[in-house]
């Protein structure tokens, strides 16, 4: 894969990064299927208009995928509680995270030369999308605290090697971003600290 | 004589008078990049980068540290942001 720069901060809160071509498409690729295993997780029909307005999803279980799991998380350790606000809460969530990728997808498909250029809203919507493709991918590679040296002794033919490239890429290319955001929020604070 | 310096740091780290008895956790999670979290921390709690970074230390040390205390309802809203970022989160009743 050839090797970009990741994002740099370019002038007031904005963020830009140069891709290749091959590395737009396994993003693009990614954020799809993110899309669709939230998708998955399809809301509950409700026929209450009230709580269909409330956004209420109806699910009150725990997802049974282990990836979904990850992104949807208990928020209690008491599974009837935790029941209770899942119920008002996930169809909030998932749709949180579902825009997020969208916004990395749209953004990458409407590049010019591979370059994205986003601003402090899109760089979150982003950093939330990389987040969760690690996320699942995490999920996915077993990954755990020490793994990062079983992964790297995979056989060379290995189909999951190629999936750990690009997990380890993807995690260069949040911090890029992070460490982009931070200097943003330093140079903010300066500014505040002039004025 | 009462010693008072032992106890006066975990004291300064409740709200006693405040009935705010609920408690958001972080655990520690092996993909979320350390620097994320303390962003996260940063953006979601508006913490200095300092606090923010020593929170994140602990999760990852710890297993898990409290990053905030509460009403119910303000718990519920940071673990849902928390969830928004991908950390995760849970909150406790602290007694």
């Amino acid at each position: 894969m050839t090797s970009t720069a990741g994002f740099s901060r370019q002038g007031e809160a904005t963020f830009v990064a140069h891709f290749s071509p091959a590395e737009v498409e396994v993003l693009i690729n990614l954020a799809a299927q993110l899309i669709e295993i939230l998708a998955e997780r399809v809301d509950v029909a409700h026929t209450d208009p009230l709580a269909q307005m409330m956004g209420i999803s109806g699910h009150d279980s725990p997802p049974d995928d282990e990836v979904l799991l990850r992104l949807l998380p208990n928020a209690y350790a008491d599974p009837v509680e935790s029941a209770d606000f899942r119920r008002f809460t996930e169809s909030t969530l998932r749709g949180k995270k579902r825009a997020h990728a969208m916004a990395l997808r749209s953004d990458l498909l409407q590049a010019e030369n591979s370059a994205v250029s986003i601003d402090q809203v899109g760089a979150l919507a982003w950093l939330g999308a990389l987040n969760d493709i690690r996320l699942a991918l995490g999920v996915r590679l077993n990954v755990e605290e020490n793994s990062y040296e079983r992964l790297e002794l995979l056989s060379p033919d290995d189909p999951m090697r190629g999936v750990f490239a690009v997990y380890t890429w993807l995690g260069w290319l949040q911090e890029s971003l992070v460490q982009s955001l931070m200097a943003e929020q330093e140079f903010d604070e300066e500014q505040g600290a002039d004025n | 004589m009462v010693q008072l310096d032992e106890k006066i740091e975990e004291f300064l780290g409740t709200s006693f008078l405040l009935d705010r008895p609920w408690v958001t956790i972080v655990w520690d999670d092996p993909v979320n990049l350390m620097s994320y979290v303390t962003y996260v921390f940063m953006t979601v709690f508006e913490y200095s980068r300092e606090r923010a970074e020593q929170l994140m230390m602990q999760v990852h040390t710890e297993g898990k540290a409290v990053v905030s205390t509460g009403s119910r309802e303000e718990m519920e809203r940071d673990v849902q942001r928390l969830h928004e970022f991908g950390l995760w989160a849970t909150l406790i009743h602290d007694r």
